[in-house]
């Protein structure tokens, strides 16, 4: 038989151990069997390495001193990482396996373990806190009118205004204002509709009584050729608009304008004229544009907070940008308010608010 | 006359040992493969053999304060501890399953186990990639071709190393075995 073909058989042999270790050796040619001997005997051949790790223990244990703690006896499967490389070669000297390394100390490990632990906890903790609060950033608004810059009551100007009429064919006769009142009791008239009224009231229009009358005549220059009329308006009064007042407002104040007062407009803070109050006031969110750029500012809005405490007629005093002029006007729109007073009565007034975007 | 130098080193080696027990680690080299021959032979696995083998060292090195000289080699005292040792394991196996009975045999150092220590310390001898061979092939259990991968070679040529090696390890064997037999 060749060399070649001894060791083929010889091989397949081999194969057989190795794949059932307790079986005895498979019957082959005789002039192997002395082989085969030997290589049944190898099966359990210890491992180089377990000889070495067993001999470093025993050192190990000699070297502790008389009395001292026994050494770790290592458990079969620990002696069998130790000579086997598939086992263990993750972090070999973790557990002070292994020539030249220190001995696993059961104590130093619980504390390493317990460290490590709390750092963990405190890194998880850290975590859902920072995941829990989400980044709000600072936003608040100020009314101007009331905080910022508080008005002395105005002794010879308003605003506001007035109109009214009877809903007449013709255009309201000319002649000059009745004067100023804080309360109107009677509104003024060309044609008196009620010539035996019970009680007697002079006539007048809405405002502070320190206001000076327009030197400019109301009413048709050409009224005089034609019948009197109080005016087109409805609602008392004369002229073209509504309320009880003069002109073509909507009031019972003189000419353009809402709720009182002359001049046009609204009614200013000050002056008998109480500041509105907001009552309700969500703040304003941030734009994305702007957290991204990290941006902040204060935006002004001019803003008509009408005698129902709803805002009316919101416009930009002051611009920022990045998307805040929107967003505040979007938040101030959503206001109520307890509405501006003037003689116990809600009227409109024009004021200004301040919205703050802050990031911190 | 040399069996008696041997008993006198022997004897001397194991007082050192006592008086210091560092110097235990030349009576582990001297007799590691006696001790675990004795072992692989009763057992069914390396694991078990090696565990058991382990654990006759750590007693032999706690109780050798107690060790009286009798006359006997050293290796007899560590076989009669390596039967204690098999006969414990013999005892909680047989515990855990009914039936067992404990059927070690008395220490004593026999041929098989002679040869089969010698055998294992031949394979230290063994040029170096038949050894290679070897701890792959029995120890690692690797296949003929991952050894093949492993060492660049063919799987024929693997085949003639494996057949060289075990016939090293025979020839080898051999001739101490008729040596000692010629000395009886």
């Amino acid at each position: 038989m060749s060399d070649a073909s001894l060791a083929d058989q010889l091989d397949d042999a081999i194969e057989m151990m190795i794949a059932e270790p307790n079986s005895a050796p498979p019957r082959v040619d005789f002039r192997m069997d002395d082989l085969l001997a030997i290589a049944s005997e190898l099966r359990l051949l210890p491992h180089p390495r377990f000889r070495a790790a067993l001999k470093a223990e025993l050192l190990e244990e000699c070297a502790l001193p008389v009395g001292g703690q026994p050494v770790r006896r290592s458990t079969p499967i620990q002696i069998h990482e130790r000579q086997n490389p598939a086992y263990g070669e993750i972090l070999p000297t973790l557990f002070g396996a292994g020539e030249n390394t220190y001995p696993l100390r059961r104590g130093n490990l619980a504390i390493s373990a317990a460290i490590h632990a709390a750092i963990i906890v405190v890194i998880a903790i850290g975590g859902l806190l920072m995941a829990k609060s989400k980044f709000q950033p600072d936003v608040n608004s100020v009314l101007l009118t009331e905080l910022s810059y508080p008005t002395m009551p105005a002794l010879n100007k308003g605003g506001g205004g007035g109109g009214g009429g009877d809903r007449d064919k013709l255009s309201d006769s000319k002649g000059s204002l009745p004067r100023f009142a804080r309360e109107q009791e009677t509104p003024p008239a060309i044609v008196v509709r009620n010539e035996q009224p019970k009680l007697v009231e002079e006539p007048t229009i809405v405002g502070l009584p320190t206001l000076a009358s327009p030197t400019v005549d109301s009413g048709n220059p050409l009224s005089a050729i034609l019948q009197p009329s109080n005016g087109a308006g409805f609602g008392g009064g004369i002229g073209t608009g509504h309320g009880g007042g003069i002109g073509a407002g909507d009031g019972a104040g003189f000419g353009l304008g809402y709720g009182g007062g002359a001049g046009g407009g609204v009614f200013h803070v000050g002056g008998g004229v109480s500041a509105p109050r907001p009552i309700y006031d969500p703040d304003p969110e941030y734009s994305d544009e702007a957290r991204r750029e990290k941006f902040q500012g204060s935006v002004v809005l001019w803003v008509v907070v009408g005698a129902d405490g709803k805002p009316y007629d919101i416009r930009v005093a002051r611009t920022l940008g990045m998307g805040l002029d929107e967003k505040a006007i979007a938040a101030v729109r959503q206001w109520k308010f307890e509405p501006a007073i003037l003689n116990g009565h809600p009227v409109a007034v024009q004021i200004n608010v301040e919205v703050r975007f802050r990031l911190y | 006359m040399k069996a008696l130098e041997s008993q006198k080193d022997e004897r001397l080696q194991v007082e050192a040992a006592r008086q210091d027990p560092a110097r235990f680690a030349e009576l582990y080299e001297d007799n590691f493969e006696r001790v675990y021959a004795y072992i692989a032979h009763r057992v069914q696995n390396r694991e078990e053999a090696q565990d058991a083998t382990a654990d006759v060292f750590h007693r032999a090195l706690a109780g050798l304060p107690g060790f009286e000289w009798r006359g006997l080699p050293f290796v007899a005292w560590l076989l009669g501890i390596a039967a204690n040792v098999l006969s414990d394991r013999w005892r909680h196996f047989a515990r855990a399953h009914e039936g067992l009975t404990d059927d070690s045999e008395l220490p004593g150092i026999d041929d098989n186990i002679e040869r089969r220590a010698m055998l294992y310390e031949l394979v230290n001898t063994l040029p170096a990639d038949q050894r290679q061979v070897i701890l792959w092939r029995f120890v690692d259990r690797k296949s003929l071709r991952e050894v093949a991968t492993e060492l660049g070679r063919s799987e024929g040529a693997i085949k003639q190393l494996q057949l060289r090696a075990l016939r090293n390890l025979r020839d080898r064997i051999a001739a101490p075995m008729k040596e000692g037999r010629n000395h009886v």
